[in-house]
């Protein structure tokens, strides 16, 4: 039942935006593409809307929720913390500006996933290497990953300082999160690395579970912990890398989601995979469908996301009694 | 034998582990027993293939664990950690299963057999009503418990064991020494645990192993080996051996 909350609110965000379009319409254009003379007289426009921009960013948005979901409940279990995101490990940060680099100075025409995801993999290798290095603590893994986060915020900072106004314009708009600007090749480029990082994950989860004790206690139960490690590490990155690179930097759904899923199911990652991914997507949909339907402009995503996700964390922190960590 | 190790040598800082020879047979239970810091941790680390050795040194059932994968030695040799620090919440359940980890791959998920075998383990260490309880709310001496069924759900034949009851209620200490012993006798296991409590490891033992400085100071069959003297020189206390209603007790 949990699936179908995904398709649910994919078909009732079809029908928010700018421009309305009621249920019975929807019908009438997706009736019209398998027999278009079945339908005469609809506005072409009308099936522009639903299938150039509606339908492709709804794609997106689910994509993006699962993968934002599914990566951070990984990382999470990988690395024992219930607070740990792709944010903090710094992949979303050196994705965003792998991203940037691309945009700027490679051009549009370049698929900017594969700069995301060789700065993606290098920000969260410099976090492991320097947080290793200084005693492979808790707190060295946060501290690092905020600290290489700011770096690589700073170069791109750097880089919309060389970017022509024009392209700082775009580049702007979309490292706040957004999803309007989604076009078929976006989706075409992206959707598969994330499919396979998500899918990849999502085969992992119960070993995920084994992870979630103590290195030692994994290797001493038969785990390749370095080897299984990296594995997820670079799934999450893929995944991660391929989003950003679409969407810029949507932040704490890799925190909220798995979080609401844990209260509810508990911790075992055989459910909390797969379910992160369900209410991810979900999750993402709907707040995109609120961002473009609640004011007469359109709020860019990832402000959106943060806005409602951190009160609404901090509503559950409190409100929450049961001890689901 | 089980497990044998030759010339093994293992630094970590300024410390020294070195161990000449050393074997241990199955179906018997031994104590390894010493100072703080002899390196009884350390040796059954190298045991368990938690650090890394040099090739043929530590053999266990005829094969060099140095040479296998981590999942072959999780097969041979299972580990119980002193203890363990729940970040997640698992349930008991949920969590022994978890020792069936080195017989599955990677993408596969436990079976109903797998589940089963956790089961049982369960119910060998007494708690199979325990399983949907939240690890959370057990006390230390029913993880230290749990601990032990998700090793036994490992099925090695070798299980070592680290310090199974220190900070333990002594009705919790004999529990878990009875059922080590169990396993020694019953399933033919090799046991091979760290213990402080002397008067424990000589009623529990088959042999003993005594550590000091890193290398093996004596081992044996407690009756074969056990003097004042050799008390004392592997202590540095004065200890007394006294035989009181049939069991041998230690006075310091």
């Amino acid at each position: 039942m949990a699936f179908a909350l995904p398709v649910v609110v994919f078909i009732i965000s079809l029908n928010i935006g700018s421009y309305p379009i009621s249920p019975r319409m929807l019908f009438k254009v997706i009736l019209s593409v398998f027999s278009p003379s079945s339908q005469p007289g609809l506005p072409a426009a009308l099936k522009d809307i639903v299938f150039q921009i509606r339908l492709p960013r709804l794609l997106l948005a689910v994509a993006v929720g699962a993968t934002l979901s599914v990566s951070g409940a990984s990382l999470q279990a990988l690395f024992k913390n219930p607070l740990v995101n792709e944010y903090i490990l710094g992949i979303s940060s050196g994705s965003a500006f792998g991203a940037a680099v691309s945009l700027v100075f490679l051009g549009k025409g370049f698929p900017p996933q594969i700069v995301a995801f060789v700065f993606g993999i290098a920000a969260v290798l410099a976090v492991l290497i320097i947080a290793r290095t200084s005693g492979s603590h808790i707190v060295a893994l946060l501290l690092t990953g905020i600290i290489v986060s700011a770096f690589f915020s700073a170069l791109l900072a750097l880089v919309e300082f060389f970017a022509s106004p024009y392209a700082l314009q775009a580049l702007f708009y979309w490292l706040m999160g957004n999803m309007s600007l989604a076009t078929w090749r976006d989706l075409a480029l992206s959707t598969p690395l994330m499919a396979v990082g998500v899918i990849l994950l999502i085969m992992l989860r119960w070993r995920m579970n084994v992870l979630s004790m103590s290195d030692q206690e994994a290797k001493a139960m038969g785990i390749s912990v370095r080897r299984e490690k990296i594995l997820i590490i670079v799934a999450c990155t893929l995944a991660t890398a391929a989003a950003t690179a679409v969407t810029g930097i949507i932040g704490w759904i890799g925190l909220v989601v798995p979080h609401l899923v844990r209260m509810v199911v508990g911790v075992d990652n055989r459910r909390v995979i797969p379910l992160s991914a369900s209410l991810g997507a979900s999750f993402l949909l709907a707040a995109d469908a609120l961002a473009r339907s609640l004011a007469s402009f359109e709020i860019p995503l990832g402000i959106f996301t943060s806005l409602i996700g951190i009160p609404f964390f901090l509503f559950l922190l409190k409100k929450s009694r049961r001890v689901w960590l | 034998m089980s497990v044998s190790v030759r010339g093994l040598s293992y630094a970590r800082g300024n410390f020294r582990l070195r161990i000449d020879s050393l074997e241990f047979e199955s179906g018997r239970l031994t104590s390894i027993v010493g100072p703080n810091g002899a390196g009884k941790t350390t040796l059954l680390m190298c045991l368990g293939g938690l650090l890394a050795v040099p090739r043929n040194r530590i053999f266990i059932q005829g094969r060099d664990i140095a040479s296998l994968k981590d999942a072959e030695r999780a097969r041979l040799v299972s580990s119980v950690p002193q203890e363990h620090n729940p970040i997640f919440n698992y349930s008991v359940l949920d969590f022994v299963v978890m020792g069936r980890a080195a017989h599955l791959s990677l993408f596969s998920l436990p079976s109903a057999e797998d589940v089963r075998l956790a089961e049982e383990s369960l119910a060998f260490v007494g708690l199979q009503s325990f399983a949907s309880r939240p690890y959370f709310e057990l006390s230390s001496g029913e993880r230290r418990l749990i601990l032990i069924a998700r090793a036994l759900a490992q099925r090695a034949d070798v299980l070592l064991l680290d310090e199974p009851t220190s900070f333990l209620d002594p009705k919790h200490e004999i529990e878990i020494l009875e059922l080590t012993r169990k396993l020694a006798v019953e399933r033919g296991q090799t046991i091979l645990l760290t213990l402080h409590n002397l008067d424990m490891a000589i009623k529990y033992s088959d042999s003993l192993v005594f550590m000091k400085n890193g290398g093996v100071f004596a081992s044996g069959r407690p009756r074969d080996i056990l003097s004042d003297a050799l008390l004392e020189s592997v202590y540095d206390v004065r200890m007394k051996i006294v035989d009181c209603e049939g069991q041998k007790l230690i006075l310091r």
